[in-house]
């Protein structure tokens, strides 16, 4: 493959998990959640086929504003986040005002018919809103209610809050990433909230699950934070068990296995070998870098005769994975000058037709242009949404022979299901919305209104 | 003693058959802590993955990878030998009885032994069964060989990830360690399975998963993806902080102790904001000019956002272990962490509280150690430690035998075979 001009973008095509049915058939699911992590746990819940109503107030809105994905020839407002759209595809829009007396009725009618109750609030502003769990229960016996607080509903610490990077920062696991003596990179985004609404979702489906086999409903309480720790099983165990911790001469290792020069000990990314790292290639811009790593010896003799069995490579110094590992500096330095002459995708193709493992580091541009299996696995499929336009949304990363998730819907306008909601599923009359728009329950009685809203109270 | 025993887990009752390198055991233990009956099928001698380290006491043996353990907790374990006709004829009697088959062979090698889904759910109409692989079981990358940092790579964690230029000169992107590729596509994978096993409950039908790493992590990078298809923009790597299309102020602040404060200050200095920061810093003496009234200005607040971040957050956080700062500025309402190693952790009284951490026992070796526990707590049906991993081939006879009534001399036959 050539890293030359992009590959042509595939044409449109309906999707064909539009027409198959759907994993959470007739789920619906109450969805409080806001910023980040909650919403990309109900994602993937409507990516299966719930219905996902999310409640959202614009006066204290937090996910669609501010915004830094708005494409610039849009003004920025409640509904043209980029980011906001490709976190909440699948889903419906409730807008209401849920701390009011009325607006907390008509929550109360919407989870008496629903199945899963989900929010990532601070952990006492439900129960403060009267809708903890023993109030839940009494609206619907077998709800099942996630809540994806910060540091969780119990321990000493519950009021404490978190964004990802704080999570991250507390646990651990932004210390597993940097160059040894120089401060922790971390993550260079909000990892655990991506990782933190994969546990929602794991544990909503977990919990339906449980209530299909049993008939009961429970409260998961998941915390942001405490669900990074076990992401270091292996350093906890290390420390727990031979009592060495992680800071320590050597470690973290950046892209490497081991630092040389330090005590040889595995650093948890799996075996301790050389060549382990990035490597820079043609032409050197920003994000021109393939990463090698060799596994065995046969694996190293394959790169040699990839790199054209330079003749540094035959020293017996680098014949055993203990002179790799020993001369890791010079190795290194030998296989960069080779891996600049070649451009990442060129470098990738060649090692890896002479079985050698090798792959590019991709920004979102290369993967969304020109990762070919990306492209082969229709990762980014084009939807087209009200005020944004048609573009790319990312997909799931499996494909379900039966029931395939699929993103059908594009993320909505705030409020743009009211009607639908408000009249169709919970039975209210028209002249009900329209009060409710006037005192203030579905949209703040001095807030401007979108078009469509007028367009509902028609 | 009836009141004595504890709730069973949510998954009590799904037999799982988990054929898994160190790409998929993770996802393995997701399912065994729980409650899942998740039997680990090895071939014999055992799986590749009781080869990576640490070992306990730093003594190598296939019983002490540490790494091992940690990744199949509450699973039992069994042998056999999928290259032999008896051990694939052994293998599709215990997919008829199971529920769950989640595998990580390269795609088509299953197929080739004539054990794919097809042949499988002739015989188990119900049987859920996911294939989780590097790239999935097309494409033009189906064969790519990778590993933990290739994959951080491609998916386009390192482009996210490493140094401002001040800090480190000429930085590499970094992979964040810890084996978190594996862990991405194991959390799909789990959403995945779980998502057909509750149409299972509904729809009395099985189905087969092709889940991708590769996928998986390309997924995982928050706004990166956004950034580029609404805006042209890609990312930039910075120290300790989002990524950003432009430079953004420092999140990460060297403490008194040498650690490091993850302090979130920059985009939310309102006066409010100031006022509260002030009383903060005021509290430990650290002010100085931040009570001024000027500072109920945004505009004076917008011209000295150097000043309050890189002086007065600063010398602030310098002056304080990592820990007191994080646990102060966390009582009065910011949302500011400690950047702890892991072992710190064992010591966290909140996650003492929460009953987090579990001593598992090793009756093997006569001693018991302390584990990592669960994610989030389930009410209504605990996670929980079954037992610490499988000895290699430690319920061959239990499960060849009772459960599928092999008698003891053919179990030895097999063994002479290397069946199992």
């Amino acid at each position: 493959m050539q890293d030359g001009p992009p590959f042509l973008t595939s044409p449109y095509k309906e999707n064909d998990a539009m027409s198959r049915p759907r994993a959470l058939e007739n789920i619906r699911v109450v969805d409080f959640s806001w910023v980040r992590a909650g919403p990309w746990a109900t994602r993937w819940l409507g990516a299966f086929g719930a219905e996902i109503i999310k409640i959202e107030w614009p006066e204290n809105e937090r996910g669609r504003l501010p915004s830094t994905t708005t494409p610039q020839n849009l003004e920025v407002d409640l509904n043209t986040s980029g980011n906001f759209n490709d976190t909440n595809v699948n889903k419906k829009s409730l807008s209401l005002n849920a701390r009011s007396v009325k607006g907390l009725e008509i929550v109360k009618r919407l989870i008496a018919i629903s199945d899963i109750v989900i929010e990532n609030f601070s952990s006492r502003v439900l129960q403060n809103w009267g809708l903890g769990y023993e109030e839940l229960c009494k609206i619907k016996p077998n709800i099942v209610y996630v809540s994806m607080s910060g540091y969780g509903h119990t321990g000493r610490h519950h009021h404490y809050t978190t964004f990802g990077p704080i999570a991250q920062a507390v646990s651990g696991l932004t210390y597993l990433a940097g160059l040894p003596d120089k401060p922790p990179a971390g993550w260079g985004w909000s990892y655990m909230d991506d990782t933190g609404g994969m546990y929602g979702a794991m544990c909503a489906l977990t919990g339906l699950y449980y209530r299909n086999m049993t008939g009961q409903g429970q409260h998961i309480d998941l915390s942001q934070m405490v669900s990074s720790v076990p992401l270091n099983g292996p350093a906890l165990l290390d420390f727990t068990v031979n009592g060495r911790g992680s800071r320590r001469t050597g470690y973290p290792p950046g892209n490497r296995a081991h630092w040389p020069g330090t005590s040889l000990v595995n650093n948890y990314r799996g075996p301790t070998v050389a060549p382990h790292n990035a490597y820079r290639t043609h032409p050197g811009e920003y994000n021109d870098w393939c990463v090698i790593v060799c596994y065995s010896d046969a694996e190293w003799q394959r790169l040699v005769q990839a790199m054209g069995a330079p003749s540094w490579a035959s020293s017996p110094k680098f014949a055993t994975v203990l002179g790799r590992l020993q001369h890791q500096e010079e190795l290194d330095e030998h296989i960069e000058t080779w891996s600049m002459t070649l451009r990442k995708y060129e470098l990738t193709e060649r090692c890896q037709s002479a079985g050698v493992r090798a792959l590019p580091v991709q920004s979102a541009e290369d993967r969304v242009e020109h990762d070919p299996q990306l492209r082969h696995r229709e990762m980014y499929l084009p939807i087209e949404h009200p005020a944004l336009g048609t573009h790319k949304v990312q997909n799931a990363p499996f494909k379900l022979s039966e029931t395939p998730a699929s993103s059908h819907l594009p993320s909505p306008l705030i409020g743009q299901h009211t009607r639908e909601i408000v009249e169709g599923l919970l039975g209210y009359s028209h002249e009900e919305l329209r009060a409710g728009f006037a005192d203030g329950t579905f949209w703040p009685t001095k807030r401007r209104r979108f078009a469509y809203m007028e367009e509902m109270l028609r | 003693m009836s009141n004595a025993q504890p709730l069973p887990g949510p998954l009590a009752g799904l037999r799982v058959l988990e054929l898994a390198d160190e790409t998929g055991q993770f996802c393995g233990k997701l399912l065994a802590d729980l409650g899942a009956d998740v039997v680990k099928i090895e071939p014999p001698g055992g799986e590749p993955s009781r080869h990576v380290g640490p070992f306990v006491d730093d003594i190598p043996h296939p019983e002490r990878s540490l790494s091992f353990w940690y990744y199949n907790t509450s699973k039992r374990g069994i042998t056999l030998n999928l290259e032999t006709a008896d051990g694939r004829q052994l293998f599709r009697r215990l997919a008829t009885a199971s529920d769950v088959i989640l595998e990580t062979f390269r795609p088509g090698f299953l197929a080739s032994r004539g054990l794919d889904y097809e042949a499988l759910r002739e015989q188990n109409a119900l049987l859920v069964m996911c294939a989780l692989t590097p790239f999935g079981q097309t494409g033009p990358w189906r064969d790519y060989l990778s590993s933990d940092l290739l994959h951080m790579a491609a998916g386009g964690e390192m482009a996210s990830c490493g140094y401002d230029e001040a800090d480190v000169p000429n930085a590499p992107p970094i992979a964040p360690g810890g084996g978190n590729a594996w862990h991405i596509g194991c959390h799909f994978a789990y959403m995945a399975i779980m998502a057909a096993l509750v149409y299972r409950t509904v729809a009395r039908q099985g189905q087969y998963i092709d889940a991708s790493i590769h996928e998986a992590c390309a997924l995982t990078t928050e706004a990166a993806i956004a950034n580029y298809i609404y805006r042209g923009e890609v990312v930039r790597r910075q120290t300790g902080r989002h990524h950003a299309p432009a430079p953004t102020p420092r999140t990460q602040f060297r403490a008194k102790d040498g650690t490091y404060v993850c302090a979130l200050v920059a985009g939310r200095l309102n006066p409010k904001f100031v006022r509260e920061l002030a009383d903060l810093l005021d509290s430990y003496g650290m002010a100085g000019d931040l009570k001024d009234a000027k500072y109920r200005d945004p505009a004076v607040i917008a011209a000295n956002t150097s000043h309050i971040i890189d002086d007065l957050v600063a010398n602030f956080i310098a002056s304080l272990p990592a820990e007191e700062v994080y646990h102060a500025a966390q009582e009065r309402g910011f949302t500011w962490g400690a950047v702890r190693a892991p072992e710190q952790l064992l010591n966290d009284a909140h996650l003492h509280d929460r009953g987090f951490w579990k001593e598992v026992e090793h009756p093997e070796l006569g001693r018991s150690f302390v584990y990592p526990g669960e994610a989030a707590i389930y009410n209504g049906s605990p996670w929980r430690i079954s037992r610490r991993a499988p000895l290699i081939g430690e319920h061959n006879m239990e499960i060849f035998c009772d459960e599928l009534g092999l008698a003891r001399a053919e179990l030895s036959v097999l063994a002479e075979n290397r069946v199992i």
